[in-house]
């Protein structure tokens, strides 16, 4: 044993997804070479999201105030709204850069064997915000898994009487791939949604 | 390394990439591991990881205790519900009694044929049969296979035939069957069955084409409230998927 603090820091960094012990201590080390000024950064970065990050009460995406960054902004397009079930699922449909709508986080699916229903995510919030607002067209793009399929027809059939568009995000081949190493499941999807050309 | 036929029953996140899976395999039964990377598109997995995909596996067994090493999943075929939720419940009730109800590396190959087969039909849109009545005759034969089925020939008490009087007879959730007027009296939790869902259950507990049986609603409503029952009182305690199933 080191000492007590050091002993706790490998603690705490063990906690983390995907370090172990090893990585811990490594981790540990580092912060206790590393220049005080950069350690306390650290934990004021730390400090500050507990602090400061919550859910945007419009979309639950992670947000510092009461409305996140894409909900505040005027420019996008507020009858589109994408529904996903992650704020990292919402953060990797911006990086595409071509989506202008505004989203709902659902966080998480449906997943009844993991005893997870759907009053235990945002559904009621999304239905209520489509039955409000200007929505004109819900777009699902729920992981293409069984559970995010089932997650994305729970919802539609709560929204069937809503007069909205409910589309799902395409699935299938992939861009630049050739067909001969598709999978089967692939070229069934690409095939179920064909459009016109 | 090991390799098998395997249907997914449950995929529990563990890390930014990998995922903890329980399988229900053809050769060695129940199989827990651990699936490193199975979360990313491209890979040894290729997202055959899915709930209830039917995939080849092959993975590593590990000592007592510790959970297997998947290593490779190809994919076979994608459990697709359409759209009937129903469906997709029936499907996850029918993962969620296999896993309570089997043990690992205790190989049933015939349950789990009939286990494919039934996710094959929830999961044809083209199939006529309500969902309710693939389920229902899935656990007849979950049960059979496992030694569980009720006994309904005989009273199980005193193995003395039955019939039905007055269209209906004794059956003792506890006891484990059929009851004779003689056995019933003082047995607890007897629910009066009616000669139609006693002649259906009979007939789909039959080894071969008598499961073609499609009972009407009504029937149909009153196995649904028996099986339950039933497999309330086995497991101890209600399968979460259980209050999903109705479809009649």
């Amino acid at each position: 044993m080191i000492s007590e603090s050091v002993n706790q820091l490998v603690e705490q960094f063990a906690k983390l997804p995907g370090i172990g012990k090893k990585s811990a201590e490594r981790l540990a080390y580092h912060v206790l070479r590393a220049h005080k000024s950069e350690a306390l950064a650290l934990a004021d970065a730390i400090r500050n999201v507990k602090e400061n990050v919550r859910h945007c009460s419009q979309c639950y995406n992670l947000s510092e105030g009461e409305l996140c960054s894409i909900c505040r902004d005027t420019r996008r397009d507020p009858t589109l709204l994408c529904v996903v079930e992650q704020p990292r699922d919402l953060m990797a449909l911006e990086q595409t850069g071509h989506y202008n709508g505004l989203y709902h986080v659902l966080l998480g699916r449906i997943a009844p064997l993991d005893g997870i229903g759907p009053e235990q995510l945002t559904i009621e919030a999304l239905v209520r915000r489509v039955r409000e607002g200007q929505v004109r067209e819900v777009i699902m793009a729920t992981n293409p898994t069984v559970e995010g399929d089932g997650t994305a027809l729970h919802i539609t059939n709560l929204l069937a009487d809503l007069p909205v568009k409910i589309t799902r995000l395409a699935r299938g081949i992939t861009t630049g791939s050739v067909l001969e190493f598709a999978n089967k499941e692939m070229l069934t999807d690409a095939l179920s949604g064909r459009q016109p050309f | 390394m090991e390799k098998a036929t395997a249907i997914v029953l449950r995929v529990v996140d563990w890390s930014e990439t990998s995922a903890v899976v329980t399988l229900f395999t053809r050769e060695f039964g129940l199989v827990r591991g651990l699936a490193k990377g199975a979360r990313r598109p491209k890979g040894p997995f290729e997202s055959a990881l899915d709930v209830l995909s039917l995939c080849r596996v092959v993975f590593l067994r590990k000592s007592s205790g510790a959970l297997d090493l998947l290593t490779e999943a190809k994919l076979l075929r994608r459990f697709r519900p359409g759209r009937d939720l129903s469906r997709l419940y029936g499907g996850y009730y029918i993962a969620e009694l296999l896993v309570r109800l089997t043990h690992d590396y205790d190989p049933h190959p015939e349950l789990f044929d009939a286990a494919e087969a039934t996710l094959s039909a929830l999961g044809d849109a083209s199939e006529p049969t309500p969902s309710a009545v693939h389920v229902l005759r899935f656990e007849v034969t979950l049960l059979q296979l496992l030694g569980y089925l009720p006994q309904l020939e005989v009273c199980v008490e005193c193995g003395t035939a039955v019939a039905p009087r007055d269209g209906r007879l004794a059956f003792g959730l506890l006891a484990g069957g059929v009851l004779c007027p003689r056995c019933r009296p003082g047995k607890r939790q007897v629910v009066a069955l009616s000669a139609p869902a006693w002649q259906t259950l009979r007939e789909w507990a039959q080894p071969d084409g008598a499961a073609r049986t499609i009972p009407d609603r009504k029937v149909g409503g009153e196995l649904r409230s028996v099986m339950n029952h039933y497999i309330n009182n086995l497991l101890g305690s209600r399968p979460r998927l259980q209050e999903y199933q109705s479809g009649f």
